[in-house]
């Protein structure tokens, strides 16, 4: 623990030990997959259109056919394969004394902290890709402007529904 | 007190399953009116459908469209819910991916009851819970679409009663209500007002030559019905000859000039003062027991109530010129919740700071001492402003490469932008004051924030591929009210001092 702490500057390409350096929980591992699915719905059919345009237009004026079909289906399965697992690993959560802390990304890394006692109201959302491994989200509404929502993805359901649990015993009135 | 109370009432729902209601049947009557607008968007599907000549599918097309929105709409009908329990209001909805939301009475703002004209006709209403959740876009507004409107006019009772019960008995509610006690004293104390010299003043310094865009693109849009193009000298050469100007003009070709000169001035002087008269004629601003209330405008008059303990932030606004003469114009960031589409409040528009002094200390922000050791962020703030003068000089140079000498403009642009950010860069400023933050940011249009501790929901702090090198980070406050768009932030600050701030700043307990 002590070597992770001391281990600074973070190595980027390891991003386990970045949430252990901060004092982060990882989310669920699983949550990889329901983002691989997730990014496999957005990119395959722009993959399809890629390969159908090259068919019916490059193929016509007697271009380099096949080159865009490769490249997209390359570039489709390589974001597919490799980019999720990673993503999932830049997430990272705590529930302090007190406060839930947030954090995502890495080239533009935001950690967000919200006491308690400054939410409004919670949701647990959970969208069919989640539900097939078993996950859920959790999504914090506080009253700021900026940063209305923050939403903690990939939790198992039942830890979503005790983490609302506990931060809904908090909750109590500052406002007149 | 009330934590007490949440932690006991807590139990109860958890256990016993809550008394679930639907929707009020009518809904679907409202969903099938809603309807008609809808199927316009299937117009262009008809029409395709009659090109080509196949009239018997039209209709069965239509039908077939109109069953599937119903059935969606009673579908969805089917799976919405809501229960209210003692201190909450849970409300499950969604056909495939289910939203259970619970909104504890605390949180609850306001109750808003809407009626449409089909609504009032099937007698339900609309009711809007209004969370001061952030103003983010609709879907973040919990609402009822819609129940009976005697079950609405019940619930707002409740919830009303609720958020009212508490304050009356708890003794410590009723000292934090005693401090707000003693300006009901003296009731209605003026704070503020704008006579109309005052108005002149200020509207000398309101100076702008934004009004000479609107004059000139009015000059554009006459040309084309005057005989003769305004901006075209040899069209005043012609009309100067016909009426034996000529000689003279040619002769006194300056006073040309200065007529021009004075008549912009003039134009944008005339202007500013024209536009705070009538924004702000005979502005008054009161004192009353529970909010400060402003009065203000000549042909349209506002009355706005600003409740003092909803006031989020302070925010003291000049100008590089108008702050030599010490004129600043104060603005209150407050839990906006009076449908207003003003975001931050106007208070005092043009005062010196003396005059401006009272009316933070009735909401308790005081400014920041003038000899205050401001704190400065790095000046890596500065980069942005040089990604955009690198850009500049990059599309001029392209420019000239291909011919255009206009094109020399870029580069000399990119220089003055990127001065112009190192300079700006070293007014980013910000020191914590105890029990609030200031922020100042601003060459041009200095901007200085007073955050109080309390206002701060959430807290982020950001790095980047740039900022994590240097050691910074930039902190991003979530506070009630004021525009998405102006969030507040202190940028490129050490990280240690960053998240030491940060936790200052969010252990600190609610404003009374």
């Amino acid at each position: 623990m002590t070597d992770i702490a001391a281990a600074h500057p973070t190595d980027p390409f390891d991003a386990g030990a970045l949430n252990a350096s901060e004092g982060l929980d990882p989310v669920d591992p699983a949550y990889a997959h329901v983002l691989r699915i997730t990014t496999a719905m957005n990119l395959v059919p722009i993959a399809i259109g890629a390969s159908v345009f090259d068919a019916l237009l490059i193929r016509h004026l007697e271009g380099p056919y096949g080159l865009i079909t490769l490249l997209a289906w390359f570039i489709a399965i390589f974001v597919i394969v490799s980019f999720p697992a990673r993503r999932m690993q830049r997430w990272g959560y705590k529930i302090g004394e007190g406060q839930l802390r947030v954090a995502r990304g890495w080239l533009f890394r935001t950690d967000t902290i919200v006491p308690f006692v400054r939410v409004q109201h919670i949701d647990v959302g959970q969208g069919p890709v989640e539900r097939w491994f078993g996950l859920s989200h959790l999504i914090v509404h506080t009253s700021g402007t900026h940063n209305s929502t923050v939403t903690l993805p990939g939790l198992p359901a039942d830890l979503a529904a005790a983490m609302r649990e506990t931060i809904r015993r908090h909750i109590q009135t500052d406002f007149a | 007190m009330s934590e007490s109370v949440a932690a006991d009432s807590a139990t109860l729902p958890a256990e016993a399953e809550p008394d679930w209601q639907r929707l009020h049947p009518a809904t679907l009557a409202l969903a099938i009116v809603r309807l008609g607008p809808r199927s316009l968007n299937f117009l262009p599907a008809v029409a395709a459908i009659g090109i080509a000549g196949k009239w018997i599918y039209a209709i069965p097309a239509l039908l077939a469209f109109l069953l599937f929105s119903l059935l969606a709409a009673w579908l969805k009908w089917l799976r919405f819910r809501f229960a209210v329990g003692t201190d909450e209001v849970v409300i499950e909805s969604g056909i495939l991916s289910r939203q259970h939301r619970t909104i504890p009475f605390d949180r609850i703002q306001d109750v808003s009851i809407e009626q449409g004209l089909i609504a009032r006709a099937l007698g339900i209403a609309k009711v809007g819970f209004e969370t001061g959740a952030g103003g983010a876009g609709k879907e973040n507004e919990a609402n009822l679409d819609a129940i009976g409107l005697e079950a609405a006019q019940a619930l707002r009772t409740t919830i009303r009663g609720h958020r009212s019960a508490p304050v009356a008995a708890a003794p410590a509610a009723a000292a934090v209500e005693g401090e707000a006690a003693p300006p009901a004293a003296d009731e209605d104390k003026l704070l503020f007002a704008m006579g109309p010299r005052q108005l002149v003043v200020a509207g000398l310094f309101n100076f702008s030559l934004a009004a000479l865009a609107v004059v000139g693109a009015g000059m554009q849009f006459f040309d084309n019905l005057l005989p003769f193009n305004v901006f075209d000298p040899r069209d005043w050469v012609d009309i100067a000859e016909t009426y034996g100007l000529d000689q003279w003009v040619v002769a006194h070709r300056w006073v040309a000039g200065v007529g021009a000169l004075i008549s912009l001035l003039f134009i944008g002087f005339v202007s500013g003062i024209a536009t705070m008269a009538f924004a702000n004629w005979d502005f008054r601003l009161t004192r009353e027991p529970r909010s400060l209330r402003r009065t203000r405008g000549l042909t349209t008059r506002t009355d706005v109530a600003i409740p003092v303990r909803r006031v989020q932030a302070a925010i003291l606004v000049t100008g590089w010129f108008r702050k030599r003469f010490g004129w600043h114009e104060l603005r209150l960031q407050s839990l906006a919740s009076d449908g207003g589409k003003e975001k931050d409040h106007q208070v005092v528009p043009f005062a010196q700071l003396a005059d401006i002094d009272p009316v933070l200390a009735e909401i308790a922000i005081a400014r920041a001492a003038e000899d205050t050791d401001w704190q400065h962020s790095h000046r890596i703030v500065a980069l942005g402003g040089f990604v955009g003068a690198v850009g500049a000089t990059i599309g001029g140079l392209t420019a000239v490469s291909f011919g255009q000498p206009l094109g020399w403009l870029g580069p000399v642009i990119g220089v003055l932008i990127a001065l112009a950010s190192l300079f700006g860069a070293r007014f980013h400023r910000w020191i914590d004051l105890g029990d609030r933050v200031a922020i100042r940011r601003g060459m041009w249009k200095p901007k200085t924030t007073l955050l109080p501790h309390a206002s701060v929901q959430s807290a982020d702090l950001k790095t980047d591929f740039i900022l994590r090198p240097l050691g910074l980070g930039t902190l991003v406050f979530g506070v009630p009210g004021g525009s998405s768009l102006a969030s507040h932030e202190i940028p490129a600050i050490p990280l240690g001092v960053a998240q030491e701030l940060r936790r200052r700043i969010l252990t600190a307990k609610a404003r009374a």
